[in-house]
């Protein structure tokens, strides 16, 4: 049977996941140029590839969301007044040096999902500059890489979940043209997703960047093109060369980057500026970034504050991390107040109040009776973990073993 | 008391008048040649330490070749030290240049797991620094990327190759960039659809390979088949060197063929082979002889392992028996494997899981319940009992089966006859196709790139059409938003399997196991009884949609029994053989099945104590088949009874010529064949597309022939039995009257 017939017949098996076929042949030169440039799009060639490019200028006092270009640059001066450590901080570096950046492909990780566009945007002295690089079909990357690399001279990306989908992408596709083209320079990197995650996961079900645009920067889109359909978009593109898909693609992609911008200028804010925080959750989220990134001092700082929150909930959680601070600072008499505070409010912590005074009674103080009665205390509440009520009794033991010497 | 010595008991099963063969083969001495004297110092002395001073003959030649930058295929029977064959040369390799890497392939994750603590411990006593790893499911996503970049050994299994290691290959580039070799261990277990999906995998890793520049060659070992060169050369795509010069010594060894007697004379109905085998191994055993008992199914070896350790439990105690299986996990596994070693275990039954390179020391008793199926098989399994030095027993206790039967009682054709060849079509055009796209997912297509020996043009421009490729600049690049490799499952008959879901209990719900789909509709089926590792559950919904069989445990007397409908119509005839009152034809043809109903059957009784309905979509495949075509117009009613006979001696016969799974190829005999209106029995490949099956038996179907007269002619029963061509009636003598027609054909 001839290869063509049988074809015909096992199609069936052969055949999953992919759409009916229509006949096209594949693109000769560029089509549809006219729509390009009138889209503001630029050519660039490369021994035979090529990509097109395409730049936009957005004066620094337009807006996007609730705050101007302007703040951004103001913001980002800002961070040189702070002088500890933060992991956003851009102390020391000009607006100019942050990159923000983000891509669109063709499918989900591995190797034969494309990055068909990069889009980058840079504060300047006067105005935002937004610039994207379209891979117009497969098999021109390496102009598409060439070009980028050679006008790209960042020292800090700053991305929307970056670290694990966009920059290692990035560096999958630079392996196939790596012989060709510049190697990829060292950088620092922001990723903000993991920055929402901590602040704003107790507003919002799902932290996308939709989502925090809308609950969080004052940004609501309108006529965009969801995400997920750039690829369907990109492969029609490939088809019938007609860009008018793409083009609201770039539009999306645009859309993020600017939001990368507004956003970065609201978490900075968030951080660097107390009357910008307008629900006490989201200032202890803050101390607690500071805490897990090791700057302790801007951590109790920040609890400090929270205790007085009137939320109780926050105030309790906020005085225990700070009585753990206190107790780390050998400042017994102010941590043994506050876990006490905390374990007389009946809350989600007292149980753990109560073995931290425990701690302090038996091990500090040597003070074994109220140990004893911490203890015996926390046995009496209604306790989850089979391991927490072991080492409890375990405690018990030792104590009334102390208690009879 | 007084305790029998392994000689006591080969005197009286001398005298065992159910021994019906008794081969003996003579012990051989070491044949070896001094370790080459450049082999690096540390790698030297840490082998001297485990008292490998000089390399035996296979040994030598295969590091011998593979310096002269030779592939090679070491055929080796178990416990001759085959791993050297491949851990010299890489070590050595490694050990004089650091950037090199291997790449190590194992047939399944226990065996990669296994060898890597072996090689490590050659690798701390040499002292040097280098890393092997194995890359699996369960390895840690914390050490994967240390795996990835410093790894000088991986050890990883094809499944994983093909969906998380060559779909990723930029982040392996300082693997592939230094890949020096590739070892494929257990080649002969690449066969039928598993190997040629694998053929077309190792296709994809060497275009991997020559995008970074690398040109690996190939390090294979094989268990003994017929044509390991020729199996190396079709899953590699390169020539290759065989070494089969074996220098490792052996002891003398009885292999016994044991028949159970009969109970029954005129229905031919022997003795359970598994009483027989508790009967022998408990004998073994109780004289404190460490015994390894073999056994086909999963059931099985539950089965014999309780009766066993019953029986001996008085003598030395239920602990030292174990049980073997896939399905145990990996650390009971090694714990297992270990005690065998160390002797603290002196009875072990095991699936064919144990067949594998698992190293479990020699043993000196091997029973097996049964045939294991193939020739290469059996010397397998009876490898696993034989010290170097010191006499060995292997016993295979016959089952009723018609092949049991066959081999038990032709000697000859296990002792004399080659083992089977291991086929591969990795021109399969939907294996074909999958990889196609999982290679240009990898890297694009270049147009006068070839992958295999077959054009593949025409496949590249029919993805084309079908916008799953773009072509730009005289190449094909992957453009599609799926990830190919999930949908393609490299161990799978059909490509989708039906899921059992375990609902018994609703807070626990659980995936207890899987299930091709053509053999799902007639075993899980709504009010199906599905028998899962002994215990029954009913099939509660089959939800063909999602492809998941929703099941709940019961206890209940009756077992059921699906009925098919199957209908073949032929495409096409490619080739035919005239006789003169027949014709075998070779061809494609069209399968549609169709389960119809199912019936109750009382386990105890086998009477039939009710029915229902199925109803499930047909399902359709495009396949190869051969079929035996007789010029009878109008037949004799007798006429279909005998084919049915016939057609059931052929599905025993033809998976011991072909080495193929009894499920790997379909029986159908038809009075009226649609296409002819002719008796007919058709023979086809159960996977779509076919694997080369029914291609083979046309082309030997003499020998295929002549050994199903000969299973008929030496079973011993009057008149025709289950074990050959079924009950005779009318006092028609079946036996003869089969053996003439299949002497038409």
């Amino acid at each position: 049977m001839s290869m063509a017939k049988k074809l015909q017949r096992l199609k069936k098996h052969i055949v999953r996941e992919e759409p009916p076929a229509s006949k096209q042949e594949p693109p000769e030169g560029i089509r549809f140029w006219d729509v390009w440039e009138s889209a503001g799009a630029e050519l660039f060639e490369l021994d035979g590839e090529y990509c097109i490019t395409r730049e936009t200028h957005y004066a620094l006092d337009a807006a996007h969301g609730f705050y101007t270009f302007k703040d951004a640059k103001k913001t980002i001066d800002q961070w040189s007044a702070f002088d500890s450590y933060h992991p956003l901080s851009a102390k020391g570096f000009q607006p100019s040096d942050l990159f923000f950046f983000d891509i669109e492909t063709t499918g989900l990780s591995g190797t034969g999902s494309v990055i068909f566009l990069l889009g980058t945007a840079r504060i300047h002295e006067n105005q935002v500059t937004v610039k994207q690089y379209f891979l117009p079909s497969p098999g021109n990357e390496t102009a598409l890489y060439a070009k980028f690399l050679q006008e790209t001279d960042y020292t800090t990306l700053v991305t929307y979940n970056g670290k694990s989908f966009d920059w290692p992408q990035v560096k999958s596709r630079h392996t196939f043209v790596r012989d060709k083209v510049p190697a990829l320079p060292a950088f620092g990197h922001f990723d903000l997703y993991h920055a929402s995650r901590r602040l704003f996961k107790h507003t919002m079900e799902s932290v996308k960047l939709v989502n925090v645009e809308k609950g969080h920067l004052g940004l609501e889109r309108v006529n965009d093109v969801p995400g997920h359909l750039a690829p369907i978009i990109y492969f029609d593109f490939l088809e019938r060369g007609d860009p008018e898909g793409v083009l609201q693609v770039m539009k999306h992609n645009e859309r993020d980057i600017l939001s990368l911008i507004t956003l970065y200028t609201h978490i900075s804010r968030l951080v660097l500026d107390e009357r910008a925080l307008v629900d006490d959750q989201t200032a202890l989220e803050v101390g607690k970034w500071f805490e897990a990134s090791g700057n302790s001092a801007a951590a109790k700082e920040s609890f400090e504050k929270s205790t007085a929150s009137r939320q109780e909930e926050v105030a309790l959680d906020a005085a225990f991390r700070l009585a753990m601070q206190l107790k780390r600072e050998q400042s017994f008499e102010a941590a043994v107040s506050l876990f006490t505070r905390v374990r007389e409010s009946n809350g989600d912590r007292s149980i753990e109040a109560a073995i931290e005074l425990a701690k302090v009674y038996e091990h500090k103080w040597k003070d074994i009776p109220k140990a004893l009665r911490e203890t015996e205390w926390a046995l009496e509440q209604k306790l989850e973990k089979e391991a927490i009520t072991c080492a409890l009794e375990h405690r018990l033991h030792r104590l009334e073993k102390k208690l009879s010497k | 008391m007084w305790k029998k010595t392994l000689s006591d008991i080969i005197t009286e099963l001398r005298n065992d008048e159910n021994v019906i063969h008794w081969h003996e083969l003579e012990p051989i001495e070491a044949k070896t040649r001094p370790m080459p004297i450049f082999i690096d110092e540390r790698l030297r002395a840490a082998l001297e330490a485990r008292r490998v001073r000089d390399l035996y003959t296979h040994q030598y030649s295969a590091f011998e070749a593979v310096q002269q930058g030779e592939n090679i295929v070491a055929v080796t029977p178990t416990a001759s030290g085959k791993t050297l064959c491949y851990n010299l040369p890489v070590l050595q390799k490694i050990a004089e240049d650091s950037a090199s890497r291997a790449l190590y392939l194992f047939p399944t994750k226990a065996l990669a797991q296994d060898q890597k603590s072996e090689l490590n411990e050659i690798i701390a006593e040499m002292g040097a620094d280098i890393k092997s790893f194995t890359y699996d499911g369960d390895t840690s996503p914390a050490i994967r990327q240390k795996v990835r970049q410093a790894g000088h050994i991986v050890m990883t299994n094809p499944d994983m190759l093909h969906s998380a290691i060559l779909p990723n290959h930029t982040k392996w580039v300082s693997l592939f960039e230094n890949l020096k070799y590739i070892v494929i261990d257990e080649l002969h277990t690449y066969r039928g659809v598993f190997g040629s999906h694998v053929a077309n995998v190792i296709r994809r890793l060497k275009r991997i390979c020559s995008f970074y520049g690398s040109s690996p060659q190939f390090i294979c070992t094989s268990a003994t088949i017929a044509n390991p060169k020729e199996l190396a050369e079709q899953l590699t795509g390169s020539p290759m060197r065989l070494i089969d010069n074996n220098g490792a010594p052996r002891g003398r060894k009885h292999f016994v063929f044991y028949n159970p007697p009969v109970v029954n004379e005129p229905l031919n109905i022997r003795r359970s082979a598994t009483v027989e085998v508790n009967r022998l191994a408990r004998e073994f055993l109780k004289n404190q002889i460490q015994t390894i008992i073999f056994a086909r199914s999963r059931v099985r070896v539950e089965i014999i392992l309780s009766h066993i350790q019953e029986l001996v439990k008085r003598d030395i105690g239920p602990k030292t028996i174990r049980g073997y299986r896939g399905g145990y996990l990996p650390k009971e596994r090694r714990a297992i494997e270990k005690g065998l070693r160390d002797g603290d275990i002196l009875g072990v039954v095991s699936t064919n899981a144990l067949e594998l390179g698992v190293d479990i020391g020699q043993l000196q008793v091997c029973v097996m319940t049964g045939y294991p199926g193939s020739v290469a098989s059996t010397w397998q399994q009876a490898g696993r009992a034989g010290r170097r030095h010191g006499e060995a027993v292997i016993i295979m206790v016959a089952s009723s089966t018609p092949i049991d039967q066959y081999v038990v009682q032709n000697p000859d054709y296990f002792f004399e006859r080659n083992p089977e060849s291991a086929r591969i079509n990795a021109e399969n055009l939907i294996i074909l196709v999958d990889h196609l796209k999982c290679a240009a997912y990898e890297l694009p297509f270049q147009e006068d790139e070839s992958f295999g020996p077959m054009d593949v043009t025409d496949v590249l421009d029919y993805l084309r059409e079908e916008r799953v490729l773009h072509y730009n600049g005289g190449k094909y690049h992957w453009s599609h938003e799926s990830f190919p490799a999930t949908n393609i499952s490299l161990r799978s008959a059909t490509q989708e399997n039906v899921v059992i879901v375990d609902q018994s209990e609703t807070a626990n719900v659980k995936i207890i196991g899987e299930m091709d789909r053509l053999s799902a509709m007639t075993l899980l089926h709504d009010e199906a009884i599905y028998l899962h590792e002994g215990v029954q559950f009913q099939v509660e919904k089959l939800d063909w949609e999602h492809k998941k069989a929703y099941v709940r445990r019961v206890d209940v007397e009756y077992y059921t029994d699906a009925n098919l409908a199957v209908q073949l119509k032929v495409l096409e005839i490619d080739r035919t053989k005239e006789r003169p009152l027949s014709a075998v034809h070779y061809g494609d043809v069209t399968v549609n099945i169709l389960p119809t109903i199912f019936k109750k059957i009382k386990m105890t009784t086998f009477e039939n104590i009710g029915s229902g309905p199925i109803t499930l979509p047909e399902e359709e495949i495009h396949t190869s088949a051969v079929w035996l075509e007789l010029n009878i117009e109008e037949p004799e009613k007798s006429l279909e009874h005998l084919l049915r006979g016939i057609a059931n001696v052929l599905h025993h016969i033809v998976p011991i010529h072909t080495m193929c799974d009894k499920s790997d190829i379909h029986v159908v005999s038809q009075i009226k064949a649609a296409h002819t209106g002719l008796p007919t029995i058709f023979l086809y490949d159960h996977y779509p597309g076919g694997i080369g099956l029914a291609e083979d038996v046309y082309k030997r179907f003499d020998d295929v022939k002549e050994a199903a007269k000969d299973l008929i002619r030496k079973c011993p029963c009057q008149n025709g039995c289950p074990s050959c061509v079924g009950m005779g009636f009318d006092g028609m003598d079946v036996k003869r009257k089969s053996m003439e027609l299949l002497d038409q054909f």
